[in-house]
């Protein structure tokens, strides 16, 4: 018989290693793995937030994290969708939103029909056929599940302040079982590609048979391992500088994160119950941070307060996520910049990965390149996602923006643009997070629009098309109109 | 869009199982109110008729056309198929099935079969398939379709059929012609190009008559008239891998219960299929002639048929392998003509649906974008290549050595991909198929312990559950199983019911 993992050990902090360790100890915890977390002290200042897509919704079902309580601790805003404003040049704008069920017509994608109608002169904008950008544009959300008479439902992301999350996860985890040594990391004990033990700064040393390295950007395990160097995205993404900010609280609360084009980058205004997070990204060559938080408080209309935080980073991956015994996950293992909400969709991939991974035997771990190909697989296209953005501006004469449209971008992104530019398809690779409806979302937002459409969408009479269009208009003001506001809504779930 | 950029012409060469599928399919989505759709065969070309035994997908292309079910099955002499009987493959005497169903129900976010193989280390000795509704159905010559207003909580009952191809084919015919497509008898003489771009302008046919097109499609067969004779595609051969290149057919009358599956049993130089139809029973031996002679399997073939022959046995030639390119310009190959995989595992229609739902949903314009070709070829190969590694497999893991082909098979290398597969099935009892494939994490499982690759190890979340409440556990859904089917009437009792061939 296998020699089983035993114990495992998560080195890090926030809200990756909160999440990774609830996560562990649900899944593998009942079958007697003991897990650790090695607390380092946190990054995050009371500025910081996390975006969340809905995805996370399902995760903390997973892991049994009560909703209500969580918004309400974390001073939590639902989002729909995020609203890009200026990217296709001065006055653009258009919403992503997260509902990816719009109505097909005879089994044909309506978009499909979209682009016909457009064709012939169509005014209306695809968004507008979206129940989920109706609502985050009236400031209001779903109350009740998808029925057999409603447009399909959708389930909204989230803002959460970020300090608060952590302090709710930790004691989740906490109650669940997990145990925790705060310290700080002096070294690791290695031998060959496999971590022995790693040594706090107390002295003490800590065994395991599986290191998780949450560390964030730091990657303090990970990066002493052999073969796991960064593999840079600098080339198409070209922001290297966050700064991060609050403003006044929101009246009413918005149901959607808005996201600003800047000069040498954007800035995103993201709603919380008492603040308004904000957050800038953008490149440091030819421009001060100064002049960046300038523009973007003009740039986003509201007066900023407090305590402004600036951090570098840079977009990219491991080479080899999973070195050994030690697995890293979040910004630890791929780096990507704080847009479209993929920071948490970064952990819960590597968490679920780890999870459908996990090690049958301690001592030998095949397991290690499959990881690391799932995550490249899935980092790539959350990678090419935020690329599109930029790969698609229309800001002319600026040269950031010139230069983010002439850079190309990998074949897997161009390759969907290709195809999208022809025939409206988008072709989804395996390991997506966002799916069709949202890429041609972003897509057709940005200007992009299908040169021809499927020829099935001609046996519907043209009549009976603009009926259909009407009515779909209708229902969805109607539902809209039935909605609660966001402030109502969060009253129902938090008291 | 102008007018003048929208394919307006359609031809399709062939008329086989692919060319009346893609017609019936054409037909009913693009229509012929708009397009005109023209399908060019001649009654003095032999169709091959493959795939006679399908997989569950196929309800979706009956979805498409509109076809009800019973319809169908009733008018091609069909019968339902809950998966497939290999005998003799790992071992003279040893049988197993890969059935169309899933094993046990999912606990903790891990797949059923990791707690069995957990139970049987653990020194229980239960048939998985008593957790497999379809496999123990199919043991026990019995079917029905879910019930309707089934609980959502209740597993459907997956299932696919097995008819008769020539009568399949006759059926879409009369569904496409119906809608409008228009049938040429004639053989094409001649293929026209554009001298400056090199797309394909017309046929000329044998009588003089010239059909022009904007689009073609390419059922011509193994040949592939157009995709390679005309546009030279290429082909990758793989029969280092399958090794058969050679298949001789014949149907025998009905005999004995009518099962609700397939059957492929090992033979000396490759596998005899038997497919039981309503009004006869279809069979046929694939080998390959460099350890098999043509007379040699057509002998043992026809000593082999538990029915009297009903026609003459006929011989079919093929290299396993699959076109470098099966869309090129504005010329698409679908069926024999895009490649060829032995129907080992039933997935001939499978192959041409898949690529007539791609057509239909990448379908161009005049002026082609090559985006849509390449994304349509990358998709197409990533299929095939799939597709045959889960038939490598098959060969692989046979521990038969009492013939030279299975010496070879035996010990042959394996493509890199299923390399990795059967590694990772031996550690831990899954091979983690990626999102395009289309054999699923069950069919493997099915196929690879049915070949006698017992895993090492299996999820270690498999261990959450005592020993106790597993054993409860498993007690319970092989309870379910057997109550659910015991439910089920005999298959010829339901075949008979709703769906009887006129006789």
């Amino acid at each position: 018989m296998t020699r089983r993992i035993e114990k495992v050990v998560i080195v890090g902090r926030d809200a990756a290693a909160w999440l990774v360790a609830l996560g562990l100890q649900r899944a593998v915890g009942q079958t007697g793995v003991k897990v650790q977390v090695v607390e380092l002290p946190s990054l995050l200042q009371p500025v910081d937030f996390y975006p969340a897509l809905p995805s996370l919704a399902g995760l903390h079902a997973l892991l049994g994290v009560p909703e209500a309580a969580m918004l309400k601790a974390c001073r939590g805003v639902p989002t729909l969708g995020q609203r890009f404003v200026g990217w296709g040049g001065e006055g653009s704008s258009f919403v992503h939103a997260y509902d990816i069920q719009r109505p097909a017509i005879e089994q044909i994608d309506f978009l499909q029909y979209w682009v016909k109608a457009r064709g012939q002169g169509l005014k209306i904008a695809l968004e507008d056929f979206s129940l989920a950008a109706a609502a985050a544009k009236q400031g209001r959300l779903s109350d009740t599940p998808a029925g057999p008479d409603t447009l399909a439902g959708f389930q909204p992301g989230y803002h959460l302040d970020a300090l608060r999350y952590v302090r709710f996860l930790r004691g989740g985890a906490l109650a669940a079982g997990v145990e925790h040594r705060p310290a700080t990391l002096d070294a690791i004990r290695r031998e060959g590609d496999r971590i022995t033990a790693i040594v706090l700064h107390d002295g003490t040393e800590i065994g395991a048979d599986l290191f998780v390295d949450a560390t964030g950007a730091e990657a303090a395990l990970i990066g002493q391992m052999p073969g796991a160097e960064v593999t840079s995205w600098g080339e198409w993404l070209g922001c290297d500088r966050i700064l991060a900010a609050s403003a006044p609280v929101l009246r009413p609360l918005p149901a959607f994160g808005q996201v600003t084009a800047l000069r040498n980058g954007w800035v995103g205004l993201y709603p919380l119950q008492d603040r308004t997070a904000l957050i800038a990204s953008y490149a440091a060559d030819g421009t001060s941070d100064q002049d960046v938080l300038a523009e973007a408080a003009a740039a986003a209309r509201v007066p900023v307060s407090g305590d402004v935080v600036v951090s570098s980073f840079e977009p990219g991956i491991r080479a080899r996520p999973w070195v050994g015994n030690c697995v890293a996950v979040g910004a630890a293992a791929v780096g990507l910049e704080p847009l479209d909400a993929v920071q948490l969709q970064i952990v819960q991939i590597g968490l679920s990965n780890l999870v459908a991974l996990w090690p049958v035997e301690a001592d030998t771990m095949p397991e290690a390149p499959l990881y690391g190909a799932a995550m490249a697989s899935h980092a790539a296209n959350l990678r090419d996602f935020q690329i599109a953005h930029y790969r698609l501006n229309r800001r002319a004469g600026q040269p950031f923006w010139d230069r983010a449209r002439d850079a190309g971008g990998p074949a897997s992104l161009q390759a969907k643009l290709s195809l999208f530019g022809s025939c409206g398809q988008v072709p989804l690779y395996d390991d997506e997070s966002f799916l069709a409806q949202n890429w041609s979302a972003v897509f057709v937002g940005h200007g992009l629009i299908p040169k021809s459409y499927n020829p099935a969408v001609d046996a519907v009479p043209p009549q009976e098309q603009m009926e259909s269009f009407q009515k779909l208009l209708h229902v969805i003001a109607e539902e809209v109109r039935a909605m609660p506001t966001v402030e109502t809504w969060l009253a129902r779930r938090t008291g | 869009m102008e007018d003048a950029e929208r394919i307006r012409r359609i031809v399709i060469v062939g008329g086989g199982t692919a060319g009346w599928m893609v017609a019936a399919a054409l037909a009913k989505v693009v229509g012929t109110r708009t397009h005109s759709i023209t399908l060019v065969e001649s009654d003095q070309i032999g169709t091959v008729g493959v795939g006679e035994a399908t997989i569950p997908p196929i309800a979706l292309f009956n979805k498409l056309l509109g076809i009800d079910e019973d319809t169908f099955v009733r008018e091609t002499g069909g019968t339902f198929k809950l998966g497939i009987e290999f005998v003799d493959w790992l071992r003279l005497g040893h049988r197993y099935m890969h059935s169309f169903g899933l094993f046990g129900v999912d606990m903790n976010g891990i797949p059923f079969t990791h707690y069995w193989l957990r139970s049987m280390r653990n020194g229980a000795a239960t048939d998985k398939d008593l957790f497999n509704a379809e496999a123990e159905a199919a043991r026990q010559g019995r079917f029905a379709r879910t019930p309707p207003g089934a609980p959502a909580t209740m597993p459907r009952i997956n299932y696919a059929f097995q008819f008769d191809a020539g009568r399949y084919a006759a059926f879409l015919r009369s569904h496409a012609e119906e809608r409008g497509v228009e049938r040429v008898e004639g053989r094409v003489a001649q293929v026209g190009r554009d001298s400056a771009s090199g797309v394909l302008t017309d046929l000329l046919l044998d009588d003089g008559r010239t059909l022009g097109a904007d689009f073609f499609v390419d059922c011509s067969g193994f040949g592939g008239l157009l995709i390679e004779k005309t546009l030279g595609a290429g082909y990758q051969d793989w029969s280092r891998w399958l090794p058969a290149n050679r298949a001789v057919a014949v149907p025998c009358a009905r005999s004995g219960t009518l099962l609700p599956y397939t059957r492929a049993t090992a033979r000396e130089g490759g596998w005899q299929w038997r497919i039981p139809l309503q009004h006869r029973t279809g069979n046929g031996y694939v080998f390959s002639d460099g350890f098999v002679s043509e007379t040699a399997a057509t002998d043992a073939l026809m000593g082999r048929l538990d029915g009297e022959p009903l026609a003459d046995p006929r011989v079919l030639k093929f290299v396993t392998g699959c076109r470098q390119r099966s869309w090129i310009g504005n010329c698409v190959a679908v069926g024999l003509s895009s490649g060829f995989l032995e129907p080992l595992e039933s997935t001939s229609i499978h192959l041409i649906q898949a690529a007539i739902s791609k057509l239909l949903a990448f379908f161009p314009q005049r002026r082609i974008e090559p985006a849509i070709a390449e994304r349509f070829n990358r998709e197409m190969t990533l299929l095939y290549e799939t597709t045959r590694d889960f038939l490598v497999a098959h060969y692989k893991l046979t521990e038969r050595d009492d013939t030279e082909f299975w010496r070879y098979c035996r010990t042959m290398d394996v493509p890199d991909t299923l390399r990795a597969k059967l590694d990772l099935f031996r550690s831990r009892g899954e091979v983690m198929p990626a999102g395009h494939e289309l054999f699923r994490e069950g069919n493997w499982f099915a196929v690879l312990y049915g070949q006698g690759l017992e895993p090492d190890g299996y999820h270690p979340i498999a261990d959450a559950l005592a020993a106790d409440e597993l054993g409860r556990r498993l007690d319970q859904i092989r309870a379910g199983v057997g109550a659910r089917v015991a439910t089920m009437p005999a298959h010829s009792a339901f075949v008979a019911r709703c769906c009887a061939a006129p006789a």
